[in-house]
C-alpha cells in the first residue's frame, strides 16, 4: 500500500512562493499527473514529494507516515529524471543494478533480477554498453529500468520525455502506459504536455502560479473545467475564447462581441449582464456552405491537415475563431468566403471576468 | 585609403609574428641561457663576449652536483654528494604529500560549497585573499610555534603549511569542476539507496576524474617551488630543492654558475613538463569564476 | 507480470516476503544528517584554522607587544612594552621607504605584467599557424621556480654577459647597464624579473578572458562598419573587465610578498635598494634579530594587505555579480 497525501503543502524560496497550500490525495496504485505551465510549481511539488526540498509548510505523508524529515532514499521511492540522469562512468548493467548495491544484495539476486527487469524494458542487448552509446529513446529506458529494479511502491517522473523527439516521446509514452498496467503501482508524473496529461492521467491535477486549479479525470478537465485557464490549456487546438458582453434583451440573454452575436441557451438564461467570455471548443463548431447556422463570419486562413481541416475565421479581434472540420470537405474553401457556423448549445462555457467558469458543462 | 582585406591581413601578420617572436625570444632566453650554462666547461661560464653555445658541451657540471663526482678547484669546495639527490626526495615526498591532501579536502570542501552551501560567496573570496596575505608575516611566530611543537626542520610541518597555503586553490579549481556535473545524477544515486559520502567518492569525484588531476598537477607546481616558508621551516636534516640551490649557491660564493645551472635544471625540468602536460586547464585554475564558461 | 508492492520500510520491520526489500538501515532525520554532512566538511578547514592559523596569529600579536629577542630564553619572559614596538616602526624611515619600494616595485611590475599580457593576449586570441607552439613558449617563464630565476638572472646580467651583449647587437649601441651592482637600477631589474616570470600568469587569463567573449556581438559591429579599434575599445574590453580586475588585483598582491627573487638575487642590497617590505620584515628579524619589532612590523603591513584585500574582494565580487547578471540574461534567453 502506497498512499500518498500532500496536505496544506508550501514551499517558497526567498520571497518568492513557488508551491502554495496544495492539497492532495493519491491513492495506492493511481496514474497521477501534475500538468501546467513552466514555473507552476509542479516540478517543486514533485521534488518535495521525493524529498529533495524541503517543505516550508504543511506535510507529506506516505501510508498515513510523516515523512517531510526522511531521506529520499527512506521514503521506499523511484524516481526518472528529466534528462536520464544515468551514471556516465558506469555500464548500464552497473547502472541498474546500482539500487540493489546499496541494498546489499548478494551478486547472484541482483544479476536474477537485473535481467529480470532488462527482459521487461526491453534493453538487454544494452547491458553491457555504457550511457553515451545508448540513444535518447534507450537511455531513458534504462533509466526506466534502475529505477524499476528496486521495486519500489511510487514512481515519481519529472517530464521524462521533454527531451526525445516526437516520435520517441510516443513510443515511451506507451511504454509508461504499459508498466503502469503491469505493476499497477502509483506513478506520480510531471509534465507541461497536456497531450501527455490528458493520454496517460487516471487523474489530472492542474497547477498554475503554485497553486492546484483543478483535480479530476482527464474528461472532467477537459468537459468541465473550473476555469478559462484550465479550458485554455487542454485540448488542441484550443478553445475559442471570445471576450465581450452579455445583454438582456427582453427574455434571454445574448452575447456579443466583435462580429458574433447569439442568443445563450435555455439553460443560461440567469446569466446576468456585464462583460463576460464565451468558450467553444473548434471540433464543436458546426461549418455549413447551406446556410444554416448562428453566425456567419468570413475565412482568414485554411489549414488542410489531411485528417481534419482547421479554418479560422475574423471575429473582429485579433485572435482568430477557429473551427475544425473533418476530413477535406473544407479544404477548398477560400479566403474571405463567409461561412455560416452553428454552435452546438451543449458545449457552450460563459466565463467571468475572473475567469470562473460560471455556466456550461455538467452544471 | 581603404585597404583591401589581404593588404590589412598581411600588414597584420607582420606585426604579429614580428611582436610575438620578439617576446619569444625574450622569454625563451633565459632558459635557453641557464640549460646551455649547465653544459659549459668551467672557463666558458662567465667569459667575455659571453659564450653562447657551449664549446664542447660537457656533461661534468650534472656530475659533480648530482652525483659528486670530481670537485672544483677554484673554491675547493665540493657539496656534499648525495645531497641534492636527497633534496629531490624530500621535495617530492613534500610536494606529492601535502597536494594530495590538498586536493583530497579541498575537493570535498568545494563539494559543500557548491551542492550545501557551506561557504557564502564571500568566504570563498576571503579564503582566496587569505592565501594572498603574505607568508612573511607569520613566519616567525610560526618558527617559534612549530619548535615547541617539534616540527621545526620536519617534513610533516612543511607538509602542514604547505597544505593550509594551498587548500584555497585546491577549493577554487575543483569547485568548477564539480559545478559542471549535473546534480540529477547525484539525486538518482540519493534515491537508489547511496548515501551522501558514497554518492561523493563514487559518483561525483570519478567524473571529475581529469579535473582532479589537472588541479593536482597545478598545486604541485606551487608546493614544488615555494622557497621562504621551507627557507624558515627546514634547517639542517631536511632541505627542499630551491633551498638546495640557494645553500649551494651561498656556499660557493656564486661563481660556480655551471654546477649552479646543472642544479637548476633538474629543479625546473620537472615542472616544466608537467606545466606543459596541463596546459589546457592553467587558464581554468586562474579564472576565480572571472571568465564565462 | 505482477510484482508485489513493498510496503514503506519501517526502522523495526525485517524481511517479508521474497520480493520485498528490507531496509538496509535504520531511517534517519534528514535535516540532522544534511547538518552533520556540512559540519564534517568543515571540519579540515576549521581544524587547520584553529591549530595552525590562530595560534600563529596569536603569537606573533603577542610578541608585537612585548619586548622579546632570542637570548631571553622562554617567551613568557619577555616584558609588556604597550605600544613601543609599534611606534618604533611608524618612526622608522627605512620602513617607510620599504613601504614605498613595495608599492613602486608591485604598481610597475604589475603594470608592466598586464601591458605585456594583454598585448600578447590580443595578438594570440584569433587563432594563426604557429599558435600552439608560441602559446608554449609563452607559459615557460612561469613555470620556473622564482629562485632558478634570480639566478639564473645573475648568470645573465653581469656587466659583460649576454644580456647586455644581445640588446648591444640589436641595438648597435655600447650597452653597458650594470644590472646587478648599480643601487638605482637593482629594483628595476628585480621587476623586469618579476615581469618576465609572470607575464605568462595575465597572458593566460586574458586570452582566456578574450577567448570566452561571444564572436557575435562583434561581427555584428564589424558589419554596421565599425573599426578594430572601436570594437575594441566599446565591446572587448567592458567584457573583459572581470578578468582585468582579477589579473591586476592577483598580481598586485602576490608582487607585494615578492621574497625569493629578490632576497636571493641581491639580499636587501646594493645598499638598501632592494628592502621592499617582505625583504626589511626578513632583514629585522632574522639577521637582527629584532623578533618583537618584526611581529609589530609584521602586524602592520599585514593590516595594510588586509585593507588592500578587502577592497580587492569588493572589486571581483561585483565584477562576478555583473558577469553573472550578464550571462543570466543570455542564457535565459537562449
Amino acid at each position: 500500500m502506497a498512499r500518498i497525501e500532500l496536505v496544506n503543502l508550501s514551499k517558497s524560496f526567498g520571497a518568492v512562493a513557488a508551491v502554495k497550500n496544495v492539497d492532495l490525495a493519491i491513492e495506492d496504485g493511481e496514474f497521477v499527473v501534475l500538468v501546467g505551465p513552466s514555473g507552476c510549481g509542479k516540478t517543486t511539488t514533485l521534488r518535495m514529494v521525493a524529498g529533495f526540498e524541503d517543505p516550508s509548510g504543511g506535510e507529506i505523508r506516505i501510508d498515513g507516515r510523516v515523512v517531510n524529515d526522511l531521506e529520499p532514499r527512506d521514503r521506499g521511492l523511484g524516481m526518472v529524471f528529466q534528462t536520464h540522469a544515468l551514471f556516465p562512468h558506469k555500464t548500464v548493467r552497473q547502472n541498474v543494478e546500482f539500487g540493489l548495491r546499496m541494498k546489499n544484495m548478494p551478486p547472484a539476486a541482483r544479476a536474477a533480477r537485473v535481467a529480470e527487469v532488462a527482459e521487461l524494458v526491453r534493453i538487454t542487448h544494452l547491458l553491457d554498453k555504457m550511457p553515451s552509446q545508448c540513444s535518447g529513446g534507450e537511455s531513458q529506458r534504462v533509466a526506466l529500468a534502475r529505477t524499476l529494479v528496486t521495486h519500489p511502491s511510487t514512481f515519481l517522473l519529472d517530464e521524462p520525455l521533454s527531451s526525445l523527439d516526437a516520435k520517441l516521446r510516443r513510443e515511451l509514452r506507451a511504454e509508461c502506459d504499459r508498466l503502469h498496467q503491469t505493476l499497477k503501482r502509483t506513478f506520480i508524473y510531471v509534465t507541461h504536455d497536456q497531450e501527455e496529461a490528458m493520454t496517460l492521467a487516471d487523474r489530472i491535477v492542474v497547477m498554475r502560479a503554485g497553486e492546484v486549479v483543478q483535480i479530476g479525470s482527464p474528461m472532467e478537465i477537459y468537459s468541465d473545467p473550473v476555469n478559462s485557464f484550465v479550458a485554455d490549456f487542454f485540448g488542441s487546438p484550443s478553445m475559442n475564447l471570445l471576450s465581450g458582453e452579455i445583454a438582456q434583451d427582453g427574455g434571454l440573454p445574448r452575447f456579443r462581441a466583435g462580429r458574433i452575436e447569439l442568443a445563450l441557451p435555455e439553460r443560461f438564461k440567469a446569466a446576468k449582464p456585464g462583460a463576460a467570455t464565451l468558450g467553444i471548443r473548434p471540433e464543436h463548431v458546426g461549418l455549413g456552405r447551406d446556410g444554416k447556422g448562428d453566425v456567419e463570419l468570413p475565412v482568414r486562413l485554411v489549414e488542410p491537415l489531411g485528417r481534419d481541416t482547421l479554418l479560422y475565421f475574423d471575429a473582429g479581434s485579433e485572435r482568430a475563431f477557429v473551427a475544425v472540420s473533418e476530413g477535406l470537405a473544407m479544404a477548398d474553401v477560400s479566403v474571405g468566403a463567409p461561412i455560416r457556423l452553428s454552435f452546438d448549445p451543449r458545449r457552450l462555457y460563459v466565463f467571468g471576468t475572473d475567469g470562473r467558469r460560471i455556466f456550461g458543462g455538467a452544471g | 585609403m581603404a585597404m583591401t582585406k589581404s593588404q590589412r591581413r598581411r600588414i597584420a601578420a607582420v606585426v604579429r609574428y614580428g611582436v610575438l617572436s620578439l617576446w619569444a625570444l625574450v622569454a625563451f632566453f633565459p632558459i635557453y641561457w641557464m640549460v646551455s650554462t649547465s653544459f659549459k666547461p668551467d672557463n666558458q661560464w662567465f667569459s667575455w663576449p659571453p659564450v653562447y653555445f657551449p664549446d664542447p658541451p660537457t656533461l661534468s657540471n650534472y656530475l659533480n652536483v648530482w652525483f659528486g663526482a670530481g670537485q672544483y678547484d677554484v673554491t675547493q669546495y665540493a657539496i656534499s654528494s648525495q645531497k641534492p639527490l636527497v633534496s629531490l626526495w624530500n621535495s617530492t615526498v613534500i610536494a606529492t604529500t601535502s597536494t594530495f591532501l590538498s586536493v583530497l579536502f579541498g575537493s570535498l570542501l568545494a563539494y559543500g560549497v557548491s551542492r550545501y552551501r557551506i561557504l557564502s560567496e564571500a568566504r570563498m573570496f576571503q579564503l582566496l585573499m587569505l592565501r594572498m596575505i603574505p607568508p612573511i608575516v607569520v613566519v616567525a611566530p610560526l618558527s617559534l610555534y612549530y619548535s615547541a611543537l617539534g616540527l621545526l626542520d620536519s617534513r610533516t610541518g612543511l607538509i602542514l603549511v604547505y597544505f593550509l597555503t594551498t587548500l584555497p586553490y585546491a577549493v577554487w579549481m575543483t569547485k568548477s569542476f564539480i559545478d559542471e556535473v549535473p546534480r540529477e545524477v547525484e539525486q538518482a544515486a540519493e534515491i537508489l539507496g547511496a548515501s551522501r559520502w558514497r554518492t561523493v567518492f563514487e559518483i561525483v569525484l570519478p567524473l571529475i576524474r581529469s579535473g582532479l588531476v589537472a588541479t593536482f598537477l597545478f598545486i604541485l607546481i606551487l608546493t614544488w617551488s615555494e622557497y621562504l616558508l621551507a627557507l624558515i621551516i627546514t634547517k639542517t636534516q631536511v632541505t627542499t630543492l630551491p633551498i638546495e640551490l640557494s645553500k649551494y649557491q651561498g656556499t660557493t660564493e656564486g661563481r660556480v654558475y655551471g654546477r649552479q645551472a646543472a642544479l637548476a635544471v633538474g629543479i625546473t625540468i620537472p615542472l616544466m613538463i608537467v606545466g606543459l602536460i596541463i596546459r589546457k586547464h592553467l587558464a581554468r585554475g586562474f579564472s576565480f569564476g572571472m571568465v564565462r564558461r | 507480470m505482477p510484482v508485489a508492492s513493498p510496503s514503506l520500510p519501517s526502522p523495526a520491520s525485517g524481511g517479508g516476503s521474497a520480493d520485498v526489500l528490507p531496509p538496509s538501515r535504520r531511517a534517519v532525520s534528514r535535516t540532522r544528517a544534511v547538518r552533520q554532512f556540512k559540519l564534517t566538511l568543515l571540519l579540515p578547514l576549521i581544524a587547520l584554522f584553529a591549530f595552525v592559523l590562530v595560534p600563529v596569529l596569536l603569537l606573533q600579536l603577542y610578541f608585537s607587544f612585548h619586548q622579546w629577542t632570542v637570548y631571553l630564553g622562554s617567551w613568557w619572559d619577555a616584558e609588556f612594552v604597550g605600544f613601543d614596538m609599534f611606534e618604533s616602526v611608524f618612526t622608522d624611515a627605512r620602513f617607510g621607504w620599504a613601504v614605498l619600494r613595495s608599492l613602486a616595485f608591485a604598481t610597475g611590475s604589475t603594470l608592466g605584467c598586464f601591458v605585456c599580457g594583454f598585448a600578447l593576449a590580443y595578438l594570440m586570441h584569433k587563432p594563426f599557424r604557429g599558435h600552439a607552439l608560441y602559446y608554449i613558449v609563452f607559459i615557460l617563464p612561469m613555470l620556473t621556480v622564482p629562485v632558478v630565476v634570480s639566478y639564473t638572472a645573475e648568470m645573465m646580467l653581469y656587466r659583460n654577459g649576454p644580456v647586455n651583449g644581445i640588446i648591444s647587437a640589436l641595438t648597435g649601441l655600447d650597452f653597458q647597464v650594470s644590472w646587478l651592482t648599480d643601487p638605482n637600477i637593482a629594483l628595476v631589474t628585480v621587476a623586469l624579473l618579476e615581469i618576465w616570470n609572470w607575464t605568462p600568469f595575465t597572458f593566460i587569463i586574458l586570452l582566456a578572458g578574450l577567448a570566452a567573449i561571444p564572436k557575435e556581438p562583434i561581427e555584428a559591429a564589424e558589419i554596421l562598419g565599425a573599426s578594430n579599434w572601436r570594437i575594441f575599445w566599446e565591446v572587448q574590453v567592458p567584457l573583459l573587465r572581470p578578468v582585468i580586475m582579477l589579473a591586476l588585483v592577483l598580481r598586485f598582491l602576490e608582487a607585494m610578498a615578492e621574497f625569493p627573487k629578490t632576497w636571493a638575487l641581491f639580499q636587501g642590497g646594493p645598499g638598501s635598494a632592494t628592502e621592499t617590505l617582505p625583504v626589511y620584515i626578513f632583514m629585522t628579524t632574522w639577521q637582527y634579530f629584532e623578533i618583537s619589532k618584526g611581529a609589530a612590523m609584521s602586524y602592520v603591513v599585514m593590516l595594510l594587505m588586509i585593507a588592500i584585500v578587502l577592497v580587492a574582494i569588493h572589486l571581483l565580487r561585483r565584477e562576478k555579480r555583473s558577469l553573472d547578471t550578464m550571462y543570466a540574461q543570455e542564457a535565459a534567453e537562449g
